[in-house]
């Protein structure tokens, strides 16, 4: 590792950043003839490499250049390393690279790898690239470019119908959070003037004396700018009720849903939520606490009745992202951060086994010619006798997810739902529901991931006798060893070496961080107490309900509920979609109709007006004209009939004459 | 002759080469106007070379650069004294990117021009025309230079939408003149106003000058424009409100701006695709380039009290027109929509007034200039090929041309504002600057931002949803094998055009600079003339 020590850290970190990017581009370029994909796992292996070096070796420092100046206003591009944006940069490269080894064996064989590559690496660039941004207009900008590259990943299959909906989904409901975000910008930016995440959020910085700028903005605003991030960090981390794109895009291939839409990128809000707590005030961390809490709630809900086994991942996902987000509301974001280190390992450990188990039940499926989806739970059982390591690996994720003793997910866990309590304990009242709803997640948390693994891999097979004519196998080696390599992070030691007590771990010690509320000691012991006896419990439960068959699942209208995800889909196509199209029609034809129509009228009226001319012209000005040639014409006809060669007519006439000239000279 | 004539004058000369050569030779004509088209866009490279940033242009001569000045008509009208035009141009920061974008998009509009058959003479000498003529706007600091080139560029537009032009090419060619001639010929009204009421310091003449104009102190006490103790006015409104109101029509109806867009759907629609690329590349912006130049510099104390309108219809425009895009079941129609909601943007973001959001609403309009001439170039390659442009006629033509998906997907992500590409930097400032605007107090409210922000929330829902209607999913077509053969991936030919467009807007998506740097100085200048009436 010499030549590392002779190059600065930050040019270590751009090269984590820009590895991913190069094998974007390496695959951009040569395009369908590029299927390995070494290249980009090559350029996520030296990131991994690179990052765990900088993760042990850092202390806190920044660069930047500038970017473009707007009159004097300069902006910069730079990239920030202190402990939180090392561990996240650490923990992306980390759970990217045996992801990218589980690609190798599982997207093997389809005919648009190249772009699967390709999508995976722009993924690793731009994630990492947010990670490590120095100031927050960049950070948007790789916020939005994770959303295109899950957009892509997504809808990576694309001739599926429902793919291309999940896809368009997905990134419109970021939209609506990147929209936070921007506005979020807007008020710092008028507020402050910059975008500099040091100077803004450091101990003292500038968001903690918002009130003592010159041309101030009003206490209002700054509750704004909090919920404006903080509709940001909702849609990217699937927070209700913008947490709906997330199941759909469990359309993307499985690896892909590992590692973006359970591991890192859903994690992002938190990341940013944790970035800007300094701006968050006492209105808005309530606000992010209730939400918090209800997604956590209602996505645990959800879980307890899916059969797609990639849904109820999902849903954990969504569930367990609520956990973080409640440890931002509580103002314990190291706690937060903590959980979204270890969730991070046992979620993608969680997808990577399910994948392997729809691999398997996938290639059953063409084998025997069956008809069934290959994700359904219903249709899988006992599986843990043909696939007995990821049956294994599974399980222990599960554990962790459950937060079980001697997993990193009890310490990170228990972090936050004692934190959460001791918080409610200094607020007093109705706080106490924050709490104790956590508690009864908790519970069901291990009862969704417990019936996954008892109707996965406990019981029989429910195609047992088609058995003959196709074998399930155990994933291969290219799949297990990534997923060996993820179980190792979901043990404590990797966190902590008192597998009880989370204040020793040292994701925790390294923040350092100072609660505004009491530690309360009992607290420590009975909640993990409570939450490993719950756990147990609602195993047994689940190991009679759905092994034993003691009793039948009632489907009453909770039930319904649960498993129509809370009618919420139905309920946006019928209050926003319906209505945002019905706008749009009536716009277009208010368009036509209205204000075109008042534009061709009035070149009819126009036409008219100058018809209503012609005709005036012809008939009365021309008529006149015309009525002064007939007098003329008449007249000398008069007159041409005198003039007809007979003397006596010029007698007659010059008799007429004379004797009208007396008249006239007698009369006058 | 200076190198600004030289750039004026190359396409004109090209016109006169090509109605001098006969009809049996009628095969070079797309290549002499290629050639010219592409030495022209090297001339205005250079002039882009060797801009010097820094220079503050806008409202005094010694800010200009490549200023050439000499006298065109002197008349001595007797008692009204002597009449001044000056054939007087001259470029700075705010002409200079839309100048390079000009001749990039011709370069670009006569390339997709390839394929015309009809009449081929009349065609490329009228666009030569309209070269010379859209330069000419650019340049011209004589305003009744700016005017006549103004209405010079009417005539090849009217013809070349409505001969070349599809099915009711001729409603939409009357449509287009008689909306811009609207607004022109008032425009005539007010310039011979300004005329008599601006005396040139120098000669003490008269003056077209449209520097002296801006300066108040060449307005002659008691003139119908004046700017001290002005009593005129026109049913009420204060003439040099008048003034600005009847400017600002003028070239917000080629922005365009709701309500008077609707020419704009209808020209695109019908035109030959080489035009459309002309109309939203080029011709909007001339629109939203005559705002700058004209009327928040000539009447800056008008248009600091009609600026809260200005905003409003800058938003309505934003999202009526993201509106009309996603109920479009026609996909030109859907781009032309998302013009109006785009240039929506520039409104808003000149009447922010604040260096960031008049930032924004130029570089929004040079981004939008290649986007838009990229996305009308790509329907006609669809409608090139099989006639139709329906949206629900097509479905999984990723499968089909793989190629052109990418393009086009990349096009949509970027007119949608995605990071990296050059319309990101163009809202984002817009946006910001709006929001900044209360804080500098140019009467534009906070909520403008985030109502503005909305209109980046619909285009994302109606490109994506274009896309996904028309691009993945199964492949069926409204035509079957028959349409399955005829479309065809993109020629070397298009993918020539295309590559540069989507690659200027990833470059200045990345490097903003090569825009910003070019406008800093006069920007800033911009919004100090204008903010001395606040």
């Amino acid at each position: 590792m010499d030549f590392l020590t002779n190059i600065s850290p930050i040019s270590c970190s751009l090269l984590v950043v820009l590895l991913p990017f190069l094998a974007f581009l390496y695959q951009a370029i040569v395009g369908r003839k590029a299927r390995s994909g070494n290249v980009s796992l090559v350029a996520i292996s030296l990131s991994a490499i690179l990052s765990i070096y900088l993760f042990w070796n850092q202390s806190p420092i920044e660069s930047n250049i500038e970017w473009f100046r707007i009159g004097d206003k300069r902006f910069f591009l730079g990239i920030l390393l202190n402990n939180t944006t090392l561990l996240m940069q650490a923990l992306v490269s980390i759970v990217a690279l045996p992801v990218h080894i589980y690609s190798k064996a599982y997207m093997k064989g389809d005919s648009g790898i190249h772009r699967y590559w390709m999508y995976l690496s722009l993924f690793c660039f731009a994630m990492l690239g947010l990670v490590v941004s120095s100031n927050l207009l960049q950070l948007y900008i790789f916020w939005e470019l994770v959303g295109f590259a899950s957009y892509l990943l997504i809808g990576f299959w694309f001739t599926k119908e429902s793919a291309a909906q999940a896809n368009k989904k997905a990134f419109i409901i970021n939209r609506i959070g990147d929209l936070g975000f921007l506005i979020g910008l807007a008020i710092v930016y008028a507020q402050f003037g910059t975008f500099n995440i040091v100077e803004l959020f450091a101990v003292n910085g500038l968001a903690e004396n918002w009130f003592s700028q010159v041309n101030s903005l009003s206490g209002t605003w700054l509750t704004v700018a909090g919920c404006a991030f903080f509709l940001g960090a909702m849609a990217k981390s699937a927070q209700f009720p913008l947490h709906v794109w997330l199941p759909d895009a469990m359309e993307g291939p499985t690896s892909v849903s590992s590692l973006i839409h359970a591991a890192t990128m859903v994690a992002a809000g938190v990341f940013l939520l944790a970035t800007v707590f300094p701006l968050l005030n006492e209105t808005v961390l309530l606000i992010i606490a209730i939400i918090g809490t209800t997604t956590a709630l209602l996505a645990a809900f959800f879980a307890l009745t899916q059969n797609d086994i990639k849904k109820i991942l999902a849903f954990s996902t969504i569930s367990q992202l609520g956990f973080m987000v409640v440890g931002i509301g509580i103002g314990a974001w190291d706690a937060a951060l903590f959980h979204l280190t270890t969730h991070a390992f046992f979620k993608c450990l969680l997808f990577l086994a399910a994948g392997a188990v729809i691999h398997e039940m996938a290639h059953f499926k063409h084998e025997t010619n069956l008809d069934f989806d290959p994700q359904d739970i219903n249709f899988m059982g006992g599986l843990k006798n043909y696939m007995p390591k990821t049956a294994l690996l599974m399980g222990i994720a599960s554990l962790a997810l459950a937060g079980f003793p001697l997993t990193s997910g009890f310490l990170s866990k228990d972090a936050l739902v004692i934190s959460t309590f001791e918080w409610a304990v200094a607020k007093g009242g109705l706080y106490y529901a924050f709490p104790i709803i956590l508690i009864a997640v908790s519970l069901m948390t291990s009862f969704y991931i417990g019936r996954l693994i008892l109707k996965t891999f406990f019981g029989d097979f429910a195609f047992a006798k088609n058995l003959k004519a196709a074998k399930i196998h155990e994933a291969s080696k290219t799949m297990i060893y990534p997923m060996a390599f993820l179980a190792l992070f979901c043990l404590f030691i990797v966190f902590s070496w008192n597998p009880i007590s989370y204040h020793l771990s040292w994701v925790l010690k390294e923040f350092n961080l100072t609660y505004t509320f009491e530690e309360i000691h009992s607290l420590h012991i009975l909640i993990p107490v409570i939450l490993t006896v719950g756990s147990l419990l609602m195993w047994w439960i689940g190991y009679q309900l759905y092994i034993q068959k003691k009793q039948q699942v009632k489907q009453n209208a909770l039930f319904r509920f649960s498993f129509n995800q809370g009618y919420l889909n139905e309920f946006y196509a019928k209050t926003i979609i319906k209505p945002t199209l019905l706008l749009a029609n009536f716009s277009y034809w208010f368009d036509r109709t209205i204000i075109d129509g008042l534009v061709d009228l009035l070149s009819k009226i126009t036409v008219a007006l100058s018809n209503l001319f012609a005709w005036v012209d012809k008939y009365i000005v021309d008529g006149i004209v015309n009525a002064f040639g007939s007098i003329a014409y008449g007249t000398g006809n008069l007159l041409r009939w005198v003039q007809n060669g007979r003397l006596q007519s010029y007698l007659g006439f010059a008799f007429t004459m004379v004797l009208l000239g007396l008249i006239y000279l007698i009369v006058i | 002759m200076g190198i600004l004539s030289i750039l004026l004058l190359l396409p004109l000369f090209a016109c006169l080469l090509i109605l001098a050569i006969p009809s049996s030779y009628r095969n070079s004509y797309k290549y002499i106007a290629l050639g010219f088209a592409f030495l022209q866009f090297l001339v205005s490279g250079y002039l882009y070379w060797q801009f010097d940033g820094s220079q503050t242009g806008i409202n005094s001569v010694s800010g200009y650069q490549f200023v050439e000045q000499l006298p065109w008509l002197r008349l001595d009208l007797g008692s009204l004294g002597q009449l001044e035009i000056d054939y007087f141009i001259g470029i700075d920061g705010i002409s200079m990117p839309l100048i390079l974008l000009s001749t990039i998009v011709m370069l670009m509009a006569i390339g997709a021009s390839w394929n015309i058959s009809k009449s081929l003479k009349g065609y490329f000498a009228l666009m030569m025309l309209l070269s010379t003529a859209i330069i000419g706007i650019f340049v011209a600091l004589d305003f009744f230079l700016f005017y006549i080139f103004y209405e010079v560029m009417l005539l090849p537009l009217y013809f070349l939408i409505g001969i070349w032009g599809g099915a009711r090419r001729e409603y939409a060619a009357i449509k287009f003149f008689i909306y811009t001639l609207f607004g022109s010929v008032f425009m005539l009204l007010v310039m011979v106003g300004l005329y008599f009421s601006v005396i040139n310091p120098d000669t003490g003449a008269h003056t077209f000058n449209m520097l002296h104009m801006m300066n108040p102190a060449n307005y002659v006490d008691g003139s119908f424009f004046a700017t001290a103790a002005n009593s005129f006015d026109v049913f009420g409104i204060p003439a040099r409100m008048v003034g600005f109101i009847i400017l600002f029509i003028a070239f917000a109806i080629k922005i365009p701006i709701v309500p008077l867009h609707t020419w704009l759907p209808d020209a695109h629609v019908e035109a030959p695709t080489p035009v459309s690329i002309i109309l939203a590349g080029i011709l909007l912006k001339i629109g939203g380039y005559g705002i700058i130049r004209i009327c928040y510099s000539v009447f800056p104390d008008a248009a600091v009290q009609a600026n809260w309108w200005i905003g409003l219809i800058g938003v309505v425009s934003i999202i009526y027109g993201a509106l009309n895009a996603l109920a479009q079941k026609d996909l030109k129609r859907m781009i032309a929509y998302s013009s109006v909601s785009h240039m929506g943007f520039v409104t808003l973001g000149i009447a922010s007034m604040t260096v960031e959001g008049i930032s924004g609403a130029m570089f929004q309009m040079v981004s939008h200039g290649f986007l838009s001439a990229a996305l009308f170039f790509m329907v006609g390659v669809i409608y090139d090929r099989v006639h139709d442009r329906y949206i629900y006629n097509f479905r999984g033509l990723a499968t089909l041309m793989p190629k052109f998906t990418a393009y086009l997907a990349i096009a949509f992500f970027a007119s949608l504002g995605l990071p990296g590409f050059s319309a990101f930097i163009g809202e984002a400032f817009v946006i910001i600057g709006t929001f900044n605007a209360e804080l500098v107090g140019t009467g534009i409210s906070r909520w403008m931002a985030l109502a503005g922000s909305i209109g980046i929330l619909l285009s994302a829902v109606y490109f994506l949803w274009t896309l996904q209607r028309m691009f993945f999913g199964q492949t069926r077509l409204k035509g079957g094998e028959e349409w399955a053969v005829a479309l065809t991936d993109l020629s070397k030919r298009e993918q020539l055009i295309l590559f540069p467009t989507i690659a200027l807007s990833l470059l200045l998506g990345i490097m903003p600079s090569l825009v910003f740097d070019q406008m800093n100085a006069a920007v800033v200048n911009l919004v100090a003339l204008v903010s001395t009436h606040l």
